[in-house]
Order: C-alpha cells, then structure tokens, then sequence
C-alpha cells in the first residue's frame, strides 16, 4: 500500500478556501479576526468551528482508524494553511493534539488508539501534558508521579505546566514517574480520560500568559492521588522515555516544517508593502538591497521548507535515521525561520512595528514565531541529541559510500509507504541515508552548466570526510551535557552538510520544467549556507534576479513562496 | 541635575511602586503612558541632562539614560525623546532660542521631534508638510504658517513643543526645507489637531502619535537656522541623538543579561546547574562580550561628541547602525536560553518579552539600520584614502578614549555634514593594532594578526567600491557592516590601552574583556586551527564566569576593574 502521489495533497486548497481570503475585513477568519483575537488573547473562535466543520483532527488520525494522517508531508503542508493565517489556531486547534496522538499510534493498544481517534475524530481534543516548568526538556528529571495503588491501577500526584488545551481536553497523555530511581525507564506514559476522571482530584492552574501564540489556551493541572487503571498505561511500565523520545520524532519533524507557513505570510506581507510603497522616487522594490534581502529570505524558506520535506519523507522511508533528521530539521529550520523574519523585520521599518494597518499582522506572526526555538524542544536540546550519534554516524556512513538513500526519499512528489510507528528508533545506528548520498553524488554526471553546483558538492564532501574523521575519533563520554562547546559546532557543521545535501537532491529529483528543478534555487540555497560567523554576502546577480522574477511572479499570482508554490487562490491576486 | 548615582539610588527606592515591574507591565499590556515613572525622572532633573548648550556632557546623558533604560526601556524612549526634540535647538538655535528652551526642557515640559511623514518614511526630501511665510512683509518678520501632518512622532500628543521640519520651498531639494520650534499653547483653536496614538509592537506605551497642522501660525523666532537649513540643521541633530540612543540597548542588554545570569544559575537541568554547562556558559560569554563591545562603541562616541565634532557624521552613523543591531542578536541568543520564561508574560516568566519587543524599536527610530550604513557607504571612498593614509586626529581620538580626561565643552560649530578628517579611530587600528601586538597582553598576537588582515581586506575591497546614484548594492552593505566592526576593535583597543583601570580587576587582567570582545569581532572558527577554536571557547568561558559572578545589576567594563 502506497499513499497519494503529489507535492500537495487537493484537501490543501480546499482548507484555504475555507479559510476564505486573508485580506478581506469581513472574513471571521480573515486577518482582521485573527488580529482583535490576538489582541484579546483568545483562541479565534471562527477559526475552531471552521475547522471542526473541515475535520481537521483526521489529519492527525492513521488512515487503519478512519483518519487521513498518510504522509507526513503532506500534513506540514494542510497545516501551512493554519500557520499562514494563525499559527495560534495551527498550535492550540491542530499541533498540540497531534503530539499527543503520535504517542498513541507508537504506543497505545487497540483500545487506546480506537478510543483516541474516536475522540478526535468527534473533534475533540487530546493534551500533551509533559511539561514541568521545573525541568523543561529534560523529560528524564519529570518528578511527577505514578505510584501503584491496591486495587492494580496507578494514584497520579504531581503538577503539569504549561500545556496547551489541559483545562478544555477530554483526554491527555501524561508522562509519569513510576520508579523513584534515576534512569531512563522510570517514566510511564498514561493516557487520561479527563471527562471520567474524579473533579475533586484535579485542580485546573490558572491560564499561563505568553508575548506570542496568545490565542492558544496554556494551563496547568494538579493531580491528587487521582485514580486511574493500570490498563491507562501506554505500552509497559518504564517505556514512556523511550515511546516519547520516538514518537515526537514525528511531531519535531512535522512542527517545525508546518511553522514555515509563517515565514511564506510575512514575506507576502513585505513584499505588499515594498511593492506598494515609495521611497526616493520609486518603488521601495527597486532599491538593489531591498530586493536582495527579498530574494534572500525567499532562498530561506525554500530551503527550509526543502530539508523539512526531507526529513518528513524520511519518516516515511528511513525511519531508523528519524531520530537524527528529526532534530536536525527542527535546530536547523527554526535558526533559518526566526534570522528570515527579523530580515524582513528590518526591511518593513517602523512597519513592522505598527500593530495596525495593512502590515499588522508582521509582528504577530514575529511573536507568534518564537517558540519554534524553544517550544516542544529547544534548539540546544536538539544538538546535544545529536552529538552522541556523531562518532558512529562518522564512522558507518560519512567516512565511506554505501549507505544509500531509499529512491523516492527526494522525489517529493512521489508516494510513500504508510508511516510505520514501530519502526522508529531512539538511535541511527550511524545509518544516515541523506549525508551518505553525497558519497554517489560526487561520481554521478554533472551537465557541463551545473559545474559551479558539482563543485560545491565536492567541497562538502571534503567537508564531510574531514568532520568524519575528527567526529569518528570522539567518545561517546565526551559528548553528554558537559560536552566543549567545540563539540556543540561539529552537531551545527553536520546539519549545514546535511540541509545543503537535501536541497541538492530535491533539486535533482525534481520533475522537469518545474521550479524546482531550475538551479537558481539551489545555487542561492547553496550561498546562503556558506560557512562563516558573519553572514554570506549577498547572491550572485543572475541567480539573485531569477529568484526575484520567480518571487514576484508568485506574488502577483497569488501563489505560495514555499516548495509547492501552490495557488493560494484564498489570497487573490495582489489588490488589498 | 542628577549624578548616575543618585539617580540610581532613587530608581531603586521607587523599584516597589511606578517603577516596579509588575506596574510598568500592567501599563504596557493596556497600552498606557508610564505617567508617573515620568514624573519621578522630571522631579530627579533628568531633563536637565537634555540640555547640551553649553556645558553639557553626552557620555553623562547616556549613562543616566541607560540606567533607566535597564528597569523599562519605554519610560526611557518616553523621557530621552526630549533629548531628540531639543537636539536641533542645541545644534543651530540661537542664543535666546537656546536659553528659552532650556528652561522649559529644566521644567520637565515634553518637545517631540516632527520629522516623518506617512508615506515617505526616512525619505525626508520627499516631506509635504509645508511652511509659508506670511504675506506682508519678508519671512524673517512676519513669521510662518505651517500646514500639513507628522506621523509615528514620539510624544506627539503629550508634547508641549515640538521641532518640525518643513518644506518652505515648494521645489524641496536639499535647501528646501526649514525648521520650525512650534509652540502648541501659543496656536489658535483647531491649528493643532493631534492624531490618534498608533499602537505598536513595542513600547506600547509610549505616546506614538501624530499631528496634523492647519495654517499653525509661528513667530519669525521660530525658524531654528536659516531658512533652507532644515535638513543640514537634522543632518547635524542626528549626529548628536543616534549617539544617546545607545543608552537604550545598553540598558536593555544590562536587563538581559541580568534575567540571563539570574536563570543560569538558578536553573538546574539534567542534574547540572546551568551555569555549570559549557556550552550554556559560551552563550552567556558571547552575550557578555557583546555588551561590553557596544559599550565600548558607545562610550568612545558618546565623548568624541566633544573631543572629535567633525568627524561625528561618520561615528554617528556607525555607532546607530552598528550598537541596536549587535544588541538585538545579543537579545535573541539569550531569549533563546530562556526558553519559556523569556515567552511567559504571566510567572515564572521574567519579563524578558517585553524588553526584547521595545528594543526592536532601537533599529528602527531615529534613522534605521539601512539608513544609517546608506550614510556611512556615502562617505566611503574619503574614508578609504584617509585609510590608507593613516592619518589621525591623535589628540580628539586620545581624549575621547582616556575615560578620566575632561571633557572640552561641545562645539557645535565644527560638526560638519562630511567628515574631513575621516574616522580617526579606524584609521588608527593598525598602528594599535601593532602596540598591542608588542605590548601584549599574552594571548592577543594571533587576534592582532587577524584584526590586520580584515582591515588590510577591508582596505582593499573597499577600494573598489563607488557610491551610486540609483541605490546601494547589498554588496556596499556588507563594506559597511565590516567596517563598523573595524570601528568596533578601535573602539575596544583604545580603550583598553587609554585607561590603566581597564587593564586590572576581574575583567582586565590578561585583557579577558579584550580578548573576549575581539573573539567575538573578529568571528569565532572562522579560521581552521582547531585549538584557535578552543582557545576562543576558552576565553568565553572565562568572561562567562565574570559574569555569572558578579552580583551588580549591570555588566559594564567600569564595574569590572573594582
């Protein structure tokens, strides 16, 4: 069984069309209403019946249960809808139960996972509750308890901060204690029913307040002794590390890759304005800096966007290496969205700043940015994840051919086989498909125009040899949370390898005559990745001026800046 | 008048009530002047320190700016704006203007700064609002009427006189244009209508607003200059305020780097303290390092407002492009180690958000980034030659750097809109470059060797490079950005070598904070000996641990050398 063929999948356009155009004032889902909610720190009310109506929480259901989760590309791509407008709504609506069902799908019974996506299947919701503000990523330290009660079942006591939709979900999964001693598999994952459990056991913590995502609803809940049965549990008792550590793969994957829908908007928002406004005697677009700045940031988003397909495909058909693409995808998209916004902050100026007005919603989408760095795991999290990896990685794959990457891992329009939960894995094993192809790119035939792109790729295979031999000499000792900071780069040198093989690849495996396969893009993604402390200079004119055609074509057509460059007909053309 | 100290003390006395930061939070979730934070800076004679004719001292303005600055930066951009408003007044005003404003700006009365317009942004030659002399007699006599709108203008509302830059000859150009001081009591009913406050990212609570004039008659007296001197007279002005703007992201990055060290070491994460974890620390030393650069910027431009007037068109320029930038990565770097508390607006969060919204303002106002490095490009090719010619003003350029030097009184008649002399600072890093080099401290040799070989590049790039007429290529931009660094590591090494104090205690000695600050500089691995590279970690960790020991609110090279 395969899943659909294609960058996107139709229900993509029929959510934006639900979701109606943008700009128009009237819109209850418009940029209007997704500011005044905003601005009162509601969860825009328009938006969640509109997305009840849609279903949007079978995206987040394998097809076995009724749902539509096929691909994990194509699901960044249904939520980029929400993130583009509010990524408020796309957070509290949509991601934050979709991290808790990844956890059933990997871990639940039937019984589990019958009963979950029977819950979101009626549109309801399912909390994440993980967080104690105590011991943020460190899910090890979760003090939290489980402990065994007479009757067989388990007594819940402890506190869950900062989780989204805790007072308003009918179920939650919570990560627990269940044996008092250090390690990693003193952790239980227990699915809650909160609908059935005893009121006089909980106590809702009053709303948590943030600077961004002020729509989405973030609570805290205080157990006490709260009974539930041992048939709660997910998977067997001490698996609950291990199940999260796996099952967020997904989400750490698919997250940050559906966030990229703020940076398409915010782009869309400068180049309106820039577009529209004059300075010095002409449009601001004709200032040379303006556009290499535009240009710029559009070569960010497509290769964020490039490298977040990947290791979504990869989900799909390396699930073994998700473990070391899942954090990669997430530290090195969310640097490129959150750098990519404060350019375009500095092009709009006083703009930027103004929360009203035709460029309002800039700054919310900048407010409502920021935990992409730090939210579900931070940036810093991810590296450290990475760097035990780094020795055997170095030694199975980087420093030899051989470790080859599944064919369709680059065809982004090609199908996949169905996610398979079971398969994913807490290590790599030091297989790392994307970086080994790099080995059989270096022997492949470059077409005598592509020589420049054949020789950035030789230069990252040196790069490549050289990191494996001084990753390949590391201990694993060397590599916990006291790791030198000298170990800390090796983690960013490697993803700068791995993001620049990504986007070379998709633009090989891209279909002819497309966007995609035109070498502008890589070129500029290329440049843009060049190694250094202080920022590459900008892009070589020829390729700087196909992006800039290509990025106003769009813009005039009303079409998307990412991958797919779908028609975002909701949007319109150009007119305000 | 008040002393830093003074002020401090009386800030600190007021930290449970108008400037507590719960109350200064409140205020900006409902978007609502801090009024009475105001009032106790007006009561302190802060405004006093506005006043630069003729005795005053920037380098002391920025200080105390910055100390109010580190609590709330709004209350700082509401109060400083008068320092903006008056600056014009200062550069070109007349004896009695002067002494009338003065004394006005002594009693605490608000004067906001009416330069922008809607739709021309930084385009200032493209202004509409116009000045037209009063038939009857020559414009010198008869006065002005003044008709059209200032838009996003800082205090518009709440000010009781404001400068406003008028177009009064209908062809514009760059002799187009006149100042005006207008005084809001002496117009008739409905000449002064104000705009509806526009609601901002950041500094929500500062009076953004606007206003439009309908015929507003003024005096003969209020023209500041000659008239057609409006955009030379702002040229001048800017000079002055893009300078004391500093003490915002100074005090904006002493509150973060305040929250940062409070949650490092309170913080205790995978059985480790964070403070304790290397990598934690290197965040934390590159952070530190910044502060002290751009302190070092700052305080070495602050006082060649003085010692080095003509060449302020260049310093200026670089010190507002240069300091906002640096200082908002700082704060995105250390929001990122905050986590959730630096997101949280509710407990446990630490009111980090908030600060880091109100300085995204700093890049932006006052001339942006862009226009700040168009400025400096301008200049370039004279900077270049003077460059290659090493040639400085030795005397203004020690005298700025040797913190314990008197300040000769400003003079406002040598600033000047193209610097003659160039930018004696950068044209003295080679030859301190080389002292340093033979004079030590041990551990600089190889940053010394890198510092020479930048600017040798930077030289040489710059070379090629000419000003044109249709817009700057990013390329020009990139120039710039290198050649603020270079004003950067001047900066740095004059300080370093001017003032013996900087060279003991905690910071100074082995020149940690020098080295630190040129590591940072001059890029960190961007060069391919691996134990560079440790060595480079090492020293962060080395300003990371002064950091995380001090116990003052503020991380500054003064308070290092106690």
């Amino acid at each position: 069984m395969t899943t659909a063929t294609g960058l996107a999948p139709k229900r993509a356009d029929e959510l934006e069309h639900l979701l109606g155009a943008l700009r128009d004032p009237a819109n209850p889902t418009g940029a209007s209403a997704v500011l005044a909610a905003d601005e009162r720190a509601e969860t825009l009310a328009a938006g969640e019946t509109l997305l009840d109506s849609y279903g949007l929480n079978a995206e987040f259901v394998p097809p076995e249960l009724g749902g539509r989760l096929e691909r994990a590309d194509h699901l960044a791509e249904v939520m980029r809808a929400l993130y583009r407008r509010d990524p408020a709504l796309g957070l509290g609506y949509g991601a934050s139960s979709l991290i808790a069902a990844v956890t059933l799908w990997t871990a639940g019974d039937e019984r589990h996972t019958g009963h979950a996506a029977g819950l979101l299947l009626d549109g309801r919701r399912i909390a994440i509750a993980f967080h104690e503000l105590a011991h943020g990523n460190d899910m090890a330290g979760t003090e939290f308890d489980a402990n065994p009660a007479p009757d067989g079942g388990l007594r819940l006591s402890g506190r869950k901060e900062v989780v989204t939709n805790i007072a308003r979900a009918d179920a939650m999964v919570v990560l627990a204690r269940t044996d008092p001693r250090p390690g990693p598999r003193s952790h239980s994952l227990v699915l809650v029913d909160r609908a059935g459990a005893d009121p006089a056991r909980l106590t809702d913590l009053p709303r948590f307040t943030t600077v961004g995502m002020r729509g989405v609803q973030l609570g805290g809940l205080c157990f006490d002794e709260l009974p539930v049965s041992a048939s709660a549990l997910l998977g067997p008792v001490g698996s609950g590390l291990e199940t999260a550590l796996k099952a967020l793969q997904i989400t750490r994957t698919v997250l940050p890759a559906m966030t990229t829908g703020i940076l398409d908007t915010g782009l869309r928002i400068a180049v309106d304005h820039l577009t529209r406004r004059r300075l010095y005697g002409g449009p601001a677009t004709a200032i040379p800096h303006v556009r290499s700045v535009l240009a710029g940031v559009f070569a960010d988003l497509l290769r964020a966007e490039a490298l977040g397909a990947v290791g979504a495909r990869a989900l799909h058909l390396a699930p073994g290496a998700a473990s070391v693409y899942a954090s990669a995808v997430k530290f090195e998209v969310s640097r490129l969205l959150l750098e990519a916004m404060d350019r375009l902050a500095e092009l709009l100026g006083a703009h930027f700043y103004l929360r009203e007005g035709p460029t309002a919603l800039f700054q919310k989408l900048l407010r409502d940015l920021a935990p992409v760095g730090f939210g579900h795991i931070a940036r810093a999290a991810c590296q450290m994840s990475l760097l035990p990896q780094l020795p055997l990685l170095a030694r199975r794959t980087w420093d030899r051919p051989g470790t080859e990457a599944p064919g369709d891992l680059f065809a982004l329009d090609r199908a996949l086989p169905p996610l398979r939960y079971d398969r994913l894995a807490l290590h790599a094993a030091g297989r790392d498909p994307v970086v080994g192809s790099l080995h059989a790119l270096t022997d492949t035939t470059w077409a005598p125009d592509h020589a420049d792109l054949r020789t950035a790729v030789l230069a990252d295979h040196a790069e490549l040899t050289e990191l494996a031999a001084v990753c390949g000499q590391l201990s694993p000792v060397d590599l916990g949370i006291d790791a030198r900071p000298e170990h800390y780069d090796l983690v960013t040198r490697y993803v700068r390898l791995l993001s620049r093989t990504a986007c070379v690849q998709v633009w090989r495996h891209a279909a002819p005559a497309g966007f995609l396969a035109d070498p502008a893009w890589v070129r500029a993604a290329l440049h843009r990745s060049t190694p250094g402390s202080h920022r590459p200079g900008p892009l070589p004119a020829p390729v700087e001026d196909r992006l800039y055609a290509e990025l106003a074509d769009r813009h005039t057509s009303g079409r998307s800046f990412g991958l797919t460059g779908r028609p975002l007909a909701a949007f319109g053309p150009r007119a305000l | 008048m008040t002393t830093t100290t003074e002020l401090e003390t009386l800030l600190a006395a007021h930290e449970d009530d108008v400037f507590s930061p719960d109350t200064l939070a409140a205020l900006d979730a409902r978007d609502e002047f801090p009024g009475d934070a105001v009032r106790v800076l007006d009561e302190a004679g802060l405004p006093s320190h506005y006043v630069l004719a003729p005795d005053g001292d920037v380098s002391e303005t920025v200080r105390l700016l910055r100390t109010v600055a580190r609590r709330d930066l709004t209350v700082a951009v509401a109060h400083g704006k008068t320092f903006l408003g008056t600056a014009p007044v200062w550069v070109a005003g007349t004896p009695a203007q002067v002494a009338r404003l003065a004394e006005r700006v002594r009693r605490g009365e608000a004067v906001c700064w009416g330069l922008t317009e809607r739709d021309h942004g930084a385009d200032l030659l493209a202004g509409e609002l116009a000045a037209v002399a009063e038939p009857g007699g020559a414009a010198t006599d008869g006065g002005w009427r003044l008709t059209g709108e200032k838009w996003l203008i800082n205090n518009a509302t709440r000010a009781t006189l404001a400068c406003v830059l008028a177009r009064t000859d209908p062809a514009g150009g760059g002799r187009g244009f006149s100042l005006f001081v207008v005084d809001r009591a002496g117009l008739p009913e409905g000449a002064w209508r104000d705009l509806p406050k526009v609601r901002t990212h950041g500094i929500r609570g500062a009076d953004i607003s606007g206003f439009t004039l309908e015929g507003a008659p003024v005096g003969a007296d209020a023209l500041v200059g000659a008239e057609g001197d409006g955009i030379a007279v702002v040229l001048k002005a800017l000079q002055l305020t893009r300078i004391a703007c500093t003490a915002l992201s100074l005090g904006a990055a002493d509150h973060a780097l305040l929250l940062a060290r409070e949650f490092a070491v309170g913080r205790e994460l995978y059985g480790r303290r964070l403070a304790e974890v290397p990598h934690v620390r290197r965040i934390l030393g590159r952070a530190a390092a910044a502060a002290l650069t751009a302190e070092a910027v700052s305080a070495l431009s602050a006082r060649s407002v003085h010692t080095l007037p003509g060449e302020l068109s260049v310093i200026s320029a670089i010190t507002k492009a240069y300091v906002p930038t640096l200082t908002q990565e700082t704060l995105g770097s250390l929001g990122e180690l905050l986590g959730v508390r630096g997101f949280l607006t509710s407990p446990p969060g630490v009111g980090f958000a908030k600060l880091e919204r109100d300085h995204r303002i700093c890049a932006i106002f006052d001339g942006s980034t862009v226009v700040n490095r168009t400025a400096l490009l301008s200049q370039l090719p004279r900077l270049t030659r003077k460059l290659t010619r090493r040639r400085t003003d030795n005397e203004g350029l020690r005298a700025a750097a040797d913190l314990t030097a008197p300040l000769p009184a400003f003079d406002r008649n040598r600033l000047s809109l193209l610097s003659l002399t160039g930018c004696s600072a950068v044209q003295a890093l080679p030859e301190l470059a080389e002292r340093v080099q033979e004079e030590g401290p041990p551990g600089t040799g190889g940053l010394m060797d890198r510092l020479l070989t930048e600017l040798a590049s930077l030289e040489r790039e710059s070379a090629d490079f000419l000003p044109v007429a249709d817009g700057l290529p990013s390329t020009a931009f990139a120039l710039a950005e290198r050649y603020e660094r270079a004003y950067a590591a001047a900066a740095v090494l004059l300080l370093w070598r001017e003032n013996p104090a900087l060279r003991t205690g905690r910071l100074g000695a082995d020149g940690l904070w020098l080295r630190a600050c040129l590591t940072v500089l001059l890029g960190e691995g961007d060069h391919d000996k691996a134990g560079d590279h440790a060595n480079e970690n090492d020293v962060l960790d080395a300003l990371a641990a002064a950091l995380l020991g001090t116990t003052d609110t503020q991380f500054t090279l003064w308070g290092g050398t106690a």
